[in-house]
């Protein structure tokens, strides 16, 4: 088997866990570096399979620095396509509303002569005088990146092929739309275009260090290098999709169906609700949008059209600031000390107070977390700063509380869930310790704490299949047209374990397609009665409609070789029980534990049970209680 | 479970259903432009939610219930209700409303409601709504309050009689199911909610949700207690002006009274008071930045005096169908209008104030097609920043079809989609522009216009500058001719349009 490293950079840590026969856990800094980082732990893991997740290509559009210069090709008379967008307002009653600054600006925006209309027919061709001066005045523009979007390519993509290979001639990154997302909506297509060029060459340079890499995409399965480079644009929140199915696999082994994952790292909290053993997935997602009702609001964001797990997320992390604002009222985040400086305690120069500060003077932490030492009397220091240290850790933790809890409402509560049906799993480096707080905030009775907290999100790439997603136009053979998908998949990655098909289908005139779960084989007529099913469950009725399957789309899947027993292993030997200081509602002395039980061990709060890369913390009237392989079951 | 929860779960229902009837529907209006809308009420007619649709058809729902109450408590269990009598469903011809009914213990105690915009519902003018009409009958069909569903069963002679007169029926039926679809989805699921609660706390949920919300509003509007304001703003017909006069008083009651409008006209751009009623709560709406539930509690607190006889509150048979599209806009322009005089941080100038209403269809192939497009423009500089370019605001907030699917659709080919640089009004900060967006038609249609903004420009404010005036042109045979903003044509073959849409206002002095 191969030898396996899986790495998870985050904006303070960076986690790894090693499978080579058997599991190893490390948990460093990410420090201001990390590309630096990243070269040194290739260097060391030489001879491994890296499966990496990454919150490069979120952050590059989120904050928007370090993108390259873009400009776009488009039919002339629609440059501001990109920029009206869908015309409506991201808030109804918000007289104060914005746009989403349009992400070409419209001098960068550039036209050609040409017209297909919507059967494919060409009705003005291309001239090729007029697209080479157009190169040229990009090229003058000292342009990086060109993203290419036609009126109606998705039918004919002809005249995107030409101005892509053209380009392709004096650019190194050009994305045409009828490669990215060949559907129609040129406003929907074109932006998932331009934010895939925007992310090719910071994908690239950054991939082109890695030998055997593997990225997590946001649908929850993993690419190779080559299609992680070409369609980056899955790789937004590639960071967060493995601890969401490292949950998945994790509850479906202890017989748990609906979950809220929370994943609290460093710099920002992310939750996710599982219902009934199924992820959910969104494909109408939208990057830097904002949520309303747990779904995110139409035009406020940038529309990318691929699947996408549904997560909710808040900046509130171990690193989150606690500072007065104006008003003198107490704050925490949303700006991070991330990992450098990092957190006061970490003796790295940081002048102000954090979350993990408030979590050490309190106790509820130890003074060393994976294998670091944490200096109390800095935390004190900077606490101070803003009045009572004890008062105001207390205070900011609280605050900090409320802030997960909307996250998790987000998922539940705006879904119409009520999070008490609900268990929830509670990782990262900090979520361990406020997890019991936000239970109470939110109402949730039932917490999982899952092994290694701290690296679980990272643990979850070891248990992700590789996904290959091919997607195509139906042809007058239903069969041969997937066989020729899985061909064409089998002839790119060799060996493949099994296909996934499905086909994405309407009634002729409807405009939003159901995707239809495919056998193989099929025929036309199965695929079709499969359809009616589906519809007929979601919406109760038939139409007396031709049915269209729209697109075929086949994933590859080359399965992992791990299960979540083969790489679980924890000591029952005993170890020591020490008594801590901890700042309740005052002073008080509690036991802390190291996390070592057998089965069925049962710990009254208060308590706190600590392990290399976290620490949990059982508030008062919760109890924790070993479950299957490890797991610590917090109840109340 | 705590209220909240409950409040949240019936708005969760609302959007549910919207999604619904939007993934299951074929037309591109509403599968596209999502030009439609779902509430809750209770049996006895308050609003318990709404999702965030289209604030016309929102607020008409509160005037809608109360106008149908008889029909709606005499509903049984596996019913639906169908109408589209503006004079009772608040709006126009266009939407049509399915109603629901809830049972438990064999007891009414919820409707779901839902209202979608039909392109076509019969009369003279392809897309129904008609821009020469004197009456309401050459608007469509009217359809007072019938069952078309009972015991779970379609009643299909009822169907068959409307559809007989819709000019694309297909689409018609199949949207129709998908709004049945919604009405069920939501019939649903707010059962499962009272099976996981109790009839009892989901009641007093409602009931702690309309005190939650009505203290919210009490809470932003107490420092404005005992303030009034007025103005007046207007609608272009022809050579004529139509005047909407507000006085707006702020005490326990938002109260607007419309004493001075125009009398009403044997034009389409009467606004029925479910409409007016809507374009008062949607302006009160904005005023209040915290989270708040739209429910009994909200609408409890508005008051509208609008007399009968004039555009804000006509008398059948006036025509209406354009009285919730341009009219509504215009009622939201005097109450901004008339607040900045006493708010004067709080409101932005003037956005375009027309929806420019595109209608157009014809026989391709031997059946009827019709089309629906509403174009946006600038909105108007707010105190603190600019106008936002090429947006719909205030009354509408549908999206446009995306120029792929209007040409899969129909006979048209699109020539221009940008933004109309350098419309929105001058100032210390700038409206937004508006919209430039043009086609030629390759077989020949009808097309009809409503717009307004063509004469009175979308007015600054502070001594910001006006937003530029709308404009339709015709293209013949090279030749191009400006046309009104409100008419009919007969379109040909090789024909171009090209619509403008009006600026926002600018916001202080430059």
């Amino acid at each position: 088997m191969d030898k396996l490293v899986a790495i998870d950079i985050g904006g303070t840590f960076t986690d790894i866990v090693i499978y080579d026969g058997k599991i190893k856990i490390r948990k460093i800094f990410t420090g201001n570096n990390p590309e630096t980082l990243v070269d040194s732990l290739i260097k060391e893991f030489l001879d491994f399979k890296i499966l990496h997740a990454t919150t490069l290509a979120t952050n590059a559009i989120l904050t928007r620095q370090g993108l390259p210069r873009v400009a776009m090709i488009t039919t002339k008379g629609f440059k501001d396509v990109i920029e009206i967008g869908r015309q409506n307002r991201p808030k109804l009653y918000d007289l104060f509303f914005e746009k989403p600054r349009p992400l070409v600006e419209e001098e960068m925006r550039f036209e050609v002569n040409e017209r297909i209309d919507s059967r494919g027919k060409i009705l003005a061709h291309l001239d090729h005088n007029e697209l080479n001066e157009v190169l040229k005045r990009i090229k003058s523009k000292e342009v990086q990146v060109i993203a290419v979007c036609l009126l109606n390519s998705y039918v004919n993509p002809e005249h995107e092929r030409t101005i892509a290979s053209e380009a392709r001639k004096s650019f190194e990154y050009v994305s045409a739309s009828y490669e990215v997302a060949n559907e129609p909506r040129e406003y929907e297509r074109t932006s998932t275009t331009v934010i895939n060029a925007l992310l090719m060459p910071i994908l690239s340079k950054y991939l082109a260090r890695f030998k055997q890499v593997y990225v997590m995409s946001s649908a929850g399965g993993l690419v190779d290098k080559h299609e992680a480079i070409q369609r980056p644009v899955q790789l937004i929140e590639s960071g967060p999709a493995a601890g969401v199915i490292a949950s998945a696999e994790l509850a479906r082994i202890l017989g748990i169906k609906n979950v809220i994952s929370l994943d609290m790292g460093g710099t920002t909290a992310k939750a996710s609700s599982i219902l009934d053993n199924t992820i959910s997935i969104t494909s109408e997602y939208e990057v830097a949008g904002e949520v309303h009702h747990g779904r995110i609001i139409k035009g406020s964001g940038y529309p990318l059209r691929f699947p996408f797990i549904d997560l909710a997320e808040v900046s509130t992390g171990g690193g989150s600031i606690i500072w007065k604002d104006k008003e003198e009222a107490l704050r925490v985040g949303p700006i991070s000390a991330g990992s450098y400086p990092g957190p006061a305690c970490y003796r790295l120069g940081g002048q102000n107070p954090t979350i993990t500060d408030a979590n050490l003077l309190l106790g509820r932490i130890s003074d060393e977390i994976s294998g670091y030492k944490l200096d109390k009397a800095a935390s004190i220091k900077v606490l101070s700063k803003l009045g009572d240290p004890y008062r105001i850790s207390r205070d900011a933790l609280s605050i900090a509380n409320l802030e997960l809890a909307r996250a998790i409402r987000l998922v539940t509560i705006e879904r119409g869930y009520d999070p008490i049906d609900f268990h929830l799993f509670a990782f990262g480096g900090a979520g361990p310790q406020h997890a019991c707080f936000v239970g109470e905030e939110i109402g949730i009775r039932k917490i999982v704490i899952p092994p290694m907290p701290g690296l679980f999100s990272s643990f979850g790439l070891l248990l992700c299949d590789e996904k290959y997603e091919l997607r195509g136009r139906p042809k007058d053979n239903l069969e041969e047209s997937f066989e020729e998908l899985e061909k064409e998949l089998e002839h790119k990655l060799g060996k493949v374990d099994y296909f996934e098909r499905y086909a994405d289908m309407k009634y002729k005139r409807q405009g939003w397609e159901i995707i239809v779960k495919i056998p193989s084989p099929c025929s036309e007529k199965e695929a079709y009665e499969l359809f009616e099913e589906i519809h007929m469950k979601n919406y109760g009725f038939k139409l007396e409609e031709k049915i269209e399957i729209v697109t075929i789309r086949v994933f590859a899947v080359i399965k992992k070789r791990l299960k979540v027993e083969d790489l679980i292993e924890y000591s029952i030997a005993g170890h020591e029980v020490k008594k801590r200081l901890v700042y309740l509602d005052d002073l008080q002395e509690i036991p802390v534990y190291p996390r070592a039980f057998p089965m069925g061990t049962e710990i009254e709060g208060p308590a706190i049970i600590e392990e290399y890369s976290s620490s949990t913390f059982i508030p008062k009237n919760w109890k924790a209680r070993i479950i299957e392989l490890g797991c610590i079951l917090l109840e109340r | 479970m705590i209220w909240e929860i409950i409040q949240k779960s019936l708005e969760f229902i609302a959007e549910e259903m919207g999604i619904v009837l939007k993934r299951s529907s074929v037309s591109p209006n509403i599968r596209e432009r999502n030009d439609f809308s779902c509430g809750i009420i209770d049996e006895e007619g308050r609003i318990l939610a709404l999702a965030e649709h289209i604030p016309v058809h929102l607020g008409s729902f509160k005037v809608m219930a109360k106008n149908c109450i008889e029909y709606i408590q005499e509903l049984e269990e596996g019913d639906v209700l169908l109408f589209n009598d503006p004079y009772i469903s608040g709006t126009h011809l266009n939407d049509l409303t399915l109603a629901r009914p809830v049972f438990h213990n064999n007891k009414l105690i919820a409707l779901t409601l839902n209202k979608a915009h039909h392109v076509d519902v019969g009369g003279p003018i392809p897309a129904s709504i008609n821009p020469n009409a004197k009456t309401i009958y050459e608007e469509g069909l009217i359809i007072p309050p019938v069952k078309i569903m009972r015991k779970n069963e379609i009643i299909k002679e009822v169907i068959d009689l409307i559809k007989s007169n819709f000019k694309v029926p297909s689409a018609f039926v199949a949207d129709l199911k998908a709004q049945i679809a919604a009405s069920i989805n939501g019939e649903k699921r707010i059962k499962e909610l009272i099976d996981k609660v109790s009839l009892d706390e989901f009641k007093e949920a409602n009931y702690k949700a309309f005190n939650y919300s009505k203290r919210i509003v009490e809470k932003n509007l107490s420092e404005f207690r005992g303030y009034s304001c007025n103005a007046e703003d207007y609608l272009e017909l022809e050579e004529e002006l139509l005047t909407i006069k507000v006085k707006i008083n702020i005490n326990d009651k938002f109260s607007v009274d419309f004493r001075g409008s125009s009398k009403q006209i044997e034009r389409p751009l009467n606004a029925v008071y479910g409409v007016t009623f809507s374009s008062v709560s949607f302006a009160l709406r904005c005023l209040i930045r915290d989270y708040l539930p739209l429910n009994e509690g909200f609408y409890e607190i508005i008051s509208v005096n609008a007399d009968e006889g004039t555009i804000v509150n006509p008398k059948k048979p006036a025509p209406v169908s354009a009285g919730n599209l341009e009219t509504s806009q215009r009622i939201v322009d005097a109450i901004f209008k008339a607040l900045a005089t006493i708010m004067p941080n709080k409101i932005p100038a003037a956005g375009c104030g027309t929806m420019m209403n595109v209608m157009m269809g014809g026989i391709r192939n031997g059946e009827f097609w019709s089309y629906y497009e509403t174009i946006g423009g600038g909105s108007g500089a707010r105190p603190n920043k600019d106008g936002v370019s090429a947006t719909h605001t205030n009354m509408t907030n549908t999206l446009n079809t995306p120029i792929e699917i209007a040409e899969l659709e129909y006979p048209l080919l699109y020539t221009i989609y940008e933004i109309r640089r350098n419309s929105g009004g001058y100032g210390k900060y700038k409206g937004g522009d508006g919209i430039v967006r043009g086609f030629k038609i390759t077989e020949r249609a009808t097309l009809s216009i409503i717009s307004d903004r063509f004469r009175i420009r979308p007015w600054g404010l502070n001594g910001g500058g006006q937003g530029e005036r709308g404009r339709n042109t015709l293209i013949r045979n090279g030749i191009p001719k400006e046309m009104p903003s409100k008419f009919t044509i007969e379109l040909i073959q090789g024909d171009e349009v090209i619509i403008e849409t009006p600026g926002g206002g600018g916001f202080g002095e430059k």
